[in-house]
């Protein structure tokens, strides 16, 4: 009876299929689980009682949270100078939000020199923003050899590199050069892309540059 | 095994449960003051923030000089703050001699930091010793970094500094007790026929200016002193009443 189709398709009236359905052996093992972990905790909390200490449950560190590591190269506090940008009327007031000075795009806040600013990347709130544990791994003699072959070389690269000839030195510094022209090229072309109809960025030309007359 | 990034925690006095250096937290090796100083620098904040012992390398090859405090703001050298770093990493004992070793022969200035460390954290004097002597074959020259100013010394003499200004039991004393064998000079039996040649020449000065053979041994006896440090090494009195004022503490 109850399986018999509607006349136009639709299924019976007391169909309960759209219900949700329950996996118990699953829920059964979340309850499990829970039970266990309750009881640990009690246990924890009565020893620590009996120390005489107070318990306090620690947070979970998040499961994809990732090792901290050193930084890779040093704080670049020089990128934004000479460059201009707009400034939300507010923005002088706290440090919410994006505004003039040091921006952190993680934690959205706004440092005015660089000493506040490096301090907040090494913060414990920076580093949870940013999936990091704050623990760094120890590493093993292997490891110290191997970063100590790659910085023999590096430095054995570098002096090669460095030569005495002047004729040479230009040649060297000319590749720069053409090196620094070319990326400069493709940053500006991937910009021209992305502005509507591949326009480009139109140049505003203020009169009298800043300068009272 | 992971330690912190920084050393916040291992500061922190209530309840420290880290590695014990002297039966103590090895950070307190470094005084109040320059432990303050070293922590509020910004040498400090951005480029020893997460290191560990294989990234350590990437700052240590760049040290260019050695030294404690600097300035009228008694600033911390980066080289103090990177000893301050090892204390708090605690490397194994045998990372400390590849730093010791053969990373010593590439980068200089990492194997003073390695020294360093070494004179601070070994508990047991006999293991200062033999750790740090064959470095006293290493003459490179090195920067140090005074109060005001700078000052010209080399691995050797540094090394040596470690050794002899401290409280360290004297090597005579560690010897007489049968804990440490005699030092095997690296003049070899050299040593040995300088050594004659001087006493002799010390002793019957006189006599020796008539003989036939008494300048070349007056010759053998100042050229040493003068040109080869490694021999005015072995003359421990009179190596650390020269350098004694070279050296002044961190």
């Amino acid at each position: 009876m109850s399986n018999r189709a509607g006349a136009y398709g639709a299924s019976s009236g007391n169909d309960t299929s759209f219900r949700k359905t329950w996996d118990r052996d699953e829920y059964a093992a979340k309850a499990a689980s829970r039970d266990k972990k309750l009881q640990e905790e009690g246990k924890a909390r009565h020893e620590a009682k009996l120390a005489g200490k107070k318990y306090i449950r620690r947070a979970s560190t998040p499961p994809d949270a990732r090792e901290t590591e050193a930084r890779k190269a040093r704080l670049n506090v020089a990128d934004q100078v000479g460059k201009t940008q707009l400034v939300p009327a507010g923005a002088t007031q706290g440090k919410r939000g994006k505004g003039a000075g040091f921006y952190c795009d993680a934690c959205d806040l706004t440092y005015k020199d660089n000493l506040q600013f490096v301090e907040h990347l090494n913060s414990k709130q920076h580093l949870v923003n940013t999936g990091e544990t704050g623990e760094v791994r120890r590493s093993t003699l292997e490891e110290v050899e191997e970063r100590f072959e790659w910085l023999k070389r590096k430095r054995q690269d570098e002096k090669a590199r460095e030569v005495v000839d002047l004729g040479s030195r230009i040649e060297v510094a000319r590749e720069v050069e053409e090196r620094e022209r070319e990326e400069k090229r493709r940053k500006r072309n991937e910009k021209r892309r992305k502005t509507k109809d591949g326009v480009g960025v139109q140049e505003v030309q203020v009169e009298n540059d800043g300068v009272i007359c | 095994m992971a330690h912190q990034a920084d050393a916040r925690r291992h500061l922190d006095e209530r309840g420290y449960t880290g590695p014990l250096i002297h039966n103590d937290n090895p950070l307190k090796l470094f005084e109040k003051a320059v432990r303050d100083r070293v922590v509020d620098s910004y040498y400090w904040k951005e480029q020893c923030f997460g290191l560990n012992a294989a990234t350590l390398l990437d700052r240590a090859v760049e040290l260019t000089c050695i030294g404690g405090t600097f300035g009228v703001g008694q600033r911390p050298t980066p080289f103090l703050c990177l000893a301050f770093k090892l204390l708090q990493i605690t490397p194994e004992r045998e990372i400390i001699e590849f730093y010791l070793g053969k990373a010593g022969e590439e980068f200089k200035y990492l194997r003073l930091l390695a020294a360093f460390y070494v004179r601070l954290t070994y508990e047991k004097g006999e293991d200062v010793y033999t750790t740090l002597e064959p470095l006293l074959a290493d003459f490179r020259k090195i920067r140090r970094r005074t109060r005001e100013g700078w000052s010209l010394t080399h691995v050797d003499e540094f090394v040596d500094d470690l050794l002899q200004k401290s409280r360290l039991n004297p090597r005579t004393f560690l010897e007489d007790e049968g804990i440490i064998e005699p030092r095997e000079s690296a003049l070899g039996e050299e040593l040995e026929e300088l050594d004659g040649e001087g006493s002799e020449g010390g002793g019957n000065a006189e006599s020796d200016k008539t003989s036939g053979d008494g300048d070349g041994s007056m010759d053998g006896d100042v050229d040493p002193r003068n040109g080869d440090r490694a021999s005015s090494r072995e003359a421990t009195p009179e190596a650390a009443a020269r350098s004694d004022e070279s050296m002044a503490g961190d």
